[in-house]
């Protein structure tokens, strides 16, 4: 469904009215303005009839008009219309002036003595008056007219001047509409610039302060229904979080009894099952974090954010990744600068934790494995690099994602640990890549590229 | 050595406590914090070993009762902290209780016995005079070093590196903080310099069994005696 425009909607409701308002305004300005106008020209045209009576003489047999040719001139002179007269005898008989100049309509009654009328004369509209005038004793009349251009000028201008107005007044209304729907609605596309500049996790309320009063509903129905996803993600974490945490006290259990029993002298084959048991064990409960993990690292997940050293966070757990080094038998070797950086502790430990393991579980025995951290201009980085078979450039995008695995990869880890450091690394609004060993490690006897995973963090 | 385990799932607790009678220690287990509290002040454990997630009285309640009750008999309890929870909140929250260790379950059997170990060694510590690590014996009072038994010749700067690894087996000590530990002993140190005294302490030890790995570019770790 095409969107409705609110501008266009309130110039459809608008705009009839203005036009049945304009129209009506005029008329009602145009009228009134009209008659007395008409009645002004009338009047001209009257005198000019009672002047012309006071020429009209008593002869024997009858009367004479004795009209000077100037006063005849002056009559006439007109600037725009051609003017007309004619003098009718006590019976109708035409004495003097324009021949077949029409008679007033014998139905109109005179008022004042005077009648004026619309009519025609040599194909041309006219307007005429009727004035009473004196042949001797007897009466008779005359009739003067003049032709219309004047008075349509005059119509047009009366028209024009009190139309000008109302135009303007429907132009600047539309011009209104057009800018003020804008302009009001101003406030509501900030709004939605603001929400869209949004992160994914950010479940923050919108602040109403800057809405208009007709916006606040909608802006409260929004921050309602943040707050209730928010709640939602938030269940859905702790959910996901107490069943890892759940799942960790039996799992620890489970350790400790396959590790009691692979103390004891076991029947060969009794000892490679419980291998597997114990195996299946550990990376179960591995997974159990990796769970937990992920789901801390959801966007929504309100971190615990804090100013941090990655210097101190990968000293502090380099005890534990030493022994799982020392068990495959991977030299791991640190490179520590201060590299501050503004995240979860959590968090980026468990990110540190994945690369180093996957490190050390993927390289071959006897393989060097570094832990770096340090300052790259302004950015804080830290990385981990080996020595071992690398990963295919094709597939360094893939393995970010969550469950896969290089196809031909030994071991049985689950896939996860790269999405999970890529959504810890997206929280923390830092970049991910993987690229060949550039260290010292890339010598490596074996010939291969080795591999280098870098976290490098926003300035800060 | 008398070790109490307060842990409420039946499986784990017995799976520690077969491991740490198999180290030779007398084990006690409780599945209540409350019992706990109640042994604790009743008789004298080496070691405590403390699930937090426990029904009712949580760790954190008897982590509480038990630093916060009358002066310990004999010295200081050791308490090593067990927890599902791994948020750093409660890592530090126990620290700050006085707890003197922290494991996330599930552990691996080795590094739970190796921190028990170190545990009640670093107890063992602060009343004994005596420190001994497989073969190896250091009489701190008498400053004197037996290896199988026979003097062992260190140097004063020998003893004192060695005495800060001796201090934290199976952990990684940093250069800077043994440079730290020793600095005590006159003009600055080069982090060379200790390189040195670690290499003189390995030809001396290595025969016995002894291993001090380098862990490149951080320090040093002594590690667990094995056996020569």
């Amino acid at each position: 469904m095409a969107a409705r425009s609110l501008r266009a909607h309130l110039l459809r409701m608008l705009l009839p009215p203005i036009g049945a308002l304009l129209v009506l305004g005029a008329l009602v300005a145009y009228y009134p303005s009209l008659e007395p106008a008409t009645t002004a020209y009338d009047q001209g045209l009257i005198d000019a009839g009672i002047s012309l009576g006071t020429y009209i003489h008593t002869a024997e047999g009858g009367y004479r008009l004795e009209l000077p040719s100037a006063v005849d001139q002056v009559l006439r002179r007109d600037s725009y219309d051609s003017v007309y007269y004619r003098v009718l005898g006590p019976n109708g008989e035409a004495i003097a002036g324009d021949d077949g100049l029409p008679g007033p309509p014998p139905e109109r009654e005179l008022r004042d003595g005077f009648i004026s009328y619309d009519t025609a004369y040599k194909g041309q509209k006219i307007r005429a008056v009727a004035v009473p005038a004196k042949c001797g004793e007897a009466a008779c009349s005359v009739v003067v007219a003049e032709t219309t251009v004047k008075r349509r000028r005059m119509t047009r201008d009366i028209l024009f001047s009190s139309l000008l107005p109302e135009i303007l007044i429907a132009i600047a209304t539309v011009l209104i509409v057009w800018f003020g729907v804008k302009r009001g609605l101003g406030p509501l596309a900030r709004l939605s610039d603001e929400i869209k500049k949004r992160s994914p996790g950010d479940l923050r309320p919108i602040a109403a302060a800057d809405t208009p009063e007709e916006a606040r509903p909608l802006v409260s129905a929004l921050n309602g229904l943040l707050d209730e996803v928010a709640q939602a993600s938030r269940n859905q974490q702790r959910f996901l979080a107490n069943a890892a945490h759940q799942l960790r006290t039996p799992l620890a259990g489970l350790q400790a009894h396959t590790e009691l029993a692979l103390a004891k002298p076991l029947p060969t084959e009794v000892r490679a099952e419980l291998e597997q048991v114990h195996q299946s064990t550990i990376r179960t409960a591995r997974l159990a974090n990796q769970l937990l993990a992920l789901a801390r690292a959801e966007p929504g997940a309100r971190g615990n954010a804090a100013e941090l050293n990655l210097k101190a966070l990968a000293e502090s757990e380099a005890d534990g990744w030493v022994h799982q080094a020392l068990a495959r038998d991977v030299d791991l070797g640190f490179e520590l600068d201060w590299a501050p950086v503004h995240g979860d502790a959590f968090l980026l430990r468990e990110a540190l934790a994945n690369l180093v393991h996957n490190a050390i579980e993927y390289s071959p025995r006897g393989a060097r494995v570094t832990v770096r951290t340090g300052r790259n201009g302004t950015h804080s980085f830290l990385e981990v690099e080996d020595d071992g078979p690398g990963i295919p450039a094709p597939e360094r995008e893939r393995v970010l994602e969550r469950f896969y695995r290089v196809p031909g990869t030994p071991g049985t880890g689950s896939g996860l640990g790269l999405a999970i450091v890529r959504e810890i690394a997206a929280g923390h609004g830092a970049t991910i890549s993987i690229t060949d060993a550039t260290g010292g490690a890339s010598a490596s006897s074996s010939g291969t590229k080795g591999c280098r995973v870098a976290i490098t963090f926003p300035h800060g | 050595m008398r070790l109490l385990i307060v842990e409420d799932d039946a499986p784990l607790a017995s799976g520690l406590r077969r491991i740490l009678e198999a180290e030779g220690h007398a084990v006690d287990v409780t599945s209540r914090g409350e019992q706990a509290v109640l042994a604790a002040a009743q008789e004298r454990f080496d070691l405590v070993i403390l699930d937090i997630g426990l029904p009712q009285m949580d760790g954190f309640e008897v982590l509480r009762r038990l630093r916060g009750g009358s002066p310990e008999k004999n010295g200081p309890m050791p308490v090593l902290v067990l927890t599902a929870r791994d948020a750093v909140d409660d890592r530090v929250r126990g620290l700050d209780l006085g707890a003197d260790d922290y494991m996330v379950k599930p552990f691996a059997m080795p590094e739970l016995t190796a921190r028990v170990r170190a545990l009640l060694r670093r107890s063992q510590a602060h009343g004994g005079p005596r420190i001994v690590h497989g073969p190896l014996a250091l009489d701190t009072v008498a400053r004197r070093a037996f290896l199988k038994n026979e003097p062992l010749e260190l140097a004063a700067r020998e003893w004192a590196v060695l005495e800060v690894l001796l201090g934290k087996v199976e952990k990684i000590v940093s250069k800077e903080a043994i440079i730290q530990a020793v600095a005590g002993w006159g003009d600055d140190l080069s982090p060379n310099a200790i390189e040195v005294y670690v290499s003189r302490l390995r030809s001396k030890l290595e025969p016995a069994g002894i291993k001090i790995r380098t862990v490149r570019g951080f320090g040093y770790m002594l590690e667990e005696y094995k056996g020569a």
